[in-house]
């Protein structure tokens, strides 16, 4: 017997049969295998279950968060291997030192250098419309004077113009809280 | 079969209900900052190996054991984590002692860290994941689905921790006041302890019955609170850590044995069982780790004893079935101060889980503080000279029950 909520069967069916590749080899493998069970709905829960994750960012990062209210990039720097890190970090893992809070910060410049990328068709954080019209791209950008490299799309740009190791600049909101989101994504410069 | 193994220190973070000052691997990194700095020949460097743990899914954050790696040191180092839900704590004490008890070449000192910061996700959400597994069964016995959180999850734990209430209330006929007086002496003890969560220096027994029922017989008073946390300790061997401090901790015995199966049964087994303050678990836990410690007497050889009693009755249970007391005496023990403070055998003198409550730190800071009060650091010292201790963890209605049972001399049988 197994439990099988009837509505989420239905969805994922869904979402398999729009894309456009062919998937069938992977059903037949499936079902080859094991017995099928005989099915029994013991309980259909429709309703949503609420799970509200967060993580704190610490005090480090939150300073580096802040910073992108007066759109400043902030790093800090290890004072042993001289490693800076986007975002700010306590501890550097290669010297096994901790970066003390009070020093060592480093201001940095909103343009930097792709070191890789992805194309996607989809949307993660829009179940109703998953597949985006335009393909998007995201990027991972090393900020310029630092050694490590954060994640953002890319805007205004053509998936065959992208090169890796090609220069990058920050685009900000007009309006900036404090948060991730004060970064639209990053122009080819 | 297998090296002595000893503790050589112990540490915590500040545990508070919210720890936003600081996220994940920063929590932990303050209780390693804690446990290292009472063993100053010793830097994240020398550590050999890592176990490390917390619950899974309480707060959303997946394998956050190698997103805190740099944080604990652990870079190009072998890193495991264990999680077994309550007892996630007890267990990588546990797996610390194993590490390096297993005589692997080079590793020699193993830093054990467990944690849980609570604030950032919804406890009773990764409890329902325990709490699916009987909704099968809700349902064979006519019981909807919309009931099931005014049945098992009321509350959370605590719906089967009154459960564990009623059964013992009824077997060593006590009352509700028996109860606010372990949580008085709790709350007392946490007063003293610096990282420790609910401070309460002027409980009254009257106070705690004043506050309203969750579910009967515990009251809001009564019941742990939800603490963000970490602890850290550091196991070697025997030469290492006569090296390193005065008086090291032998681990002579653990232990780590199931009988519960829920109140109902996970994925409708049954409960196995009708009265879930027997306890064999706990009994076969003890008997094992006892055993191997070569203690036949507990009552007369334990000098401290750390149980994990989120809920107070627990507490009383707990003493009886690790065999530290007689069955159905344990009250009268609180009632005559036998267990407290400068009592001839202290109990939870950190102010225990039911102040503290970290869930995936708890089972650990348990055998943690009861090695720092053999060695005289402790937070809440007790006055006479502790010889041998016990740290024990439970896990929930249907996880392990963790034992260690320490000394300042090596007894262990196997050798």
């Amino acid at each position: 017997m197994s439990v099988k909520i009837k509505e989420r069967e239905s969805e994922v069916f869904k979402i398999i049969n729009t894309t456009n590749h062919n998937i069938n080899h992977y059903k037949n493998y499936n079902q080859k295998k094991f017995k099928i069970m005989t099915e029994k709905i013991v309980v259909a829960n429709k309703g949503l279950v609420r799970a509200e994750f967060a993580f704190w960012v610490g005090r480090y990062m939150d300073k580096f968060f802040d910073a992108f209210e007066n759109k400043k990039i902030l790093g800090n720097k290890c004072p042993k291997c001289g490693d800076v890190f986007v975002p700010p970090r306590k501890i550097c893992g290669k010297c096994n030192i901790m970066i003390p809070f009070d020093q060592n910060w480093v201001d940095l410049p909103d343009t930097g250098t792709l070191k890789n990328y992805t194309i996607t068709y989809y949307k993660i954080n829009d179940r109703a419309s998953r597949k985006v019209k335009k393909p998007q791209i995201i990027g991972m950008v090393q900020i310029d004077g630092s050694n490590t490299a954060i994640i953002y799309r890319l805007l205004d740009i053509e998936p065959e113009e992208v090169k890796i190791e090609m220069k990058v600049k920050v685009v900000w909101e007009d309006k900036t809280k404090g948060d991730p989101s004060d970064i639209k994504g990053f122009v080819k410069i | 079969m297998g090296r002595q193994v000893c503790i050589a220190s112990a540490g915590f973070s500040e545990h508070a209900s919210k720890r936003s000052d600081v996220n994940m691997p920063e929590l932990v990194s303050e209780a390693i900052e804690d446990c290292l700095k009472k063993v100053p020949s010793v830097s994240v460097n020398d550590i050999d190996a890592f176990v490390n743990g917390n619950m899974p899914a309480f707060e959303g954050s997946n394998i956050p054991e190698l997103w805190m790696t740099d944080w604990m040191g652990a870079r190009n180092k072998p890193l495991m984590r264990i999680t077994t839900g309550g007892t996630t704590g007890g267990s990588v004490a546990i797996g610390g002692y194993y590490t390096v008890t297993a005589e692997l070449p080079g590793i020699d000192t193993v830093l054990a860290i467990a944690f849980e910061q609570q604030s950032q996700g919804d406890t009773s959400t990764g409890l329902a994941s325990v709490a699916y597994g009987e909704i099968s069964v809700l349902n064979t016995l006519g019981i909807s689905y919309e009931q099931l959180t005014q049945l098992l999850s009321a509350g959370a734990a605590i719906g089967v921790a009154s459960y564990q209430a009623t059964n013992y209330m009824r077997r060593s006929k006590i009352t509700e006041e028996d109860l606010a007086r372990v949580v008085v002496q709790n709350r007392h003890n946490a007063a003293n302890t610096w990282w420790a969560h609910l401070k309460m220096p002027d409980l009254t027994i009257a106070d705690v019955l004043e506050t309203p029922y969750i579910s009967y017989p515990l009251r809001y008073g009564m019941v742990c609170p939800a603490s963000d946390g970490a602890c850290a300790m550091l196991f070697t061997t025997e030469e290492k850590a006569k090296d390193l401090c005065d008086i090291p901790v032998y681990v002579n015995g653990v232990g780590s044995v199931a009988n519960e199966s829920g109140v109902l049964g996970y994925n409708g087994s049954g409960a196995g069982q009708l009265d879930t303050s027997e306890q064999l678990g706990a009994m076969k836990s003890a008997e094992l780790a006892f055993g191997q410690a070569g203690i036949s007497f507990p009552r007369k050889e334990i000098d401290y004893a750390e149980v994990y009693s989120p809920f107070p009755n627990q507490e009383l249970m707990w003493i009886e079935r690790l065999g530290l007391f007689e069955e159905n005496t344990a009250s009268e023990m609180y009632e005559t101060g036998v267990t407290a403070l400068n009592g001839e055998l202290p109990i939870n003198c950190s102010g225990g889980v039911n102040s503290t409550n970290a869930i995936g730190a708890s089972a650990m800071e348990r055998p943690a503080v009861a090695a720092l009060q053999i060695m005289g650091k402790a937070s809440n010292q007790v006055p006479k000279t502790v010889h041998t201790a016990i740290g024990h963890g439970w896990g929930g209605i249907i996880n392990l029950i963790t034992m260690m049972v320490m000394s300042n001399k090596p007894t262990r049988k196997i050798k």
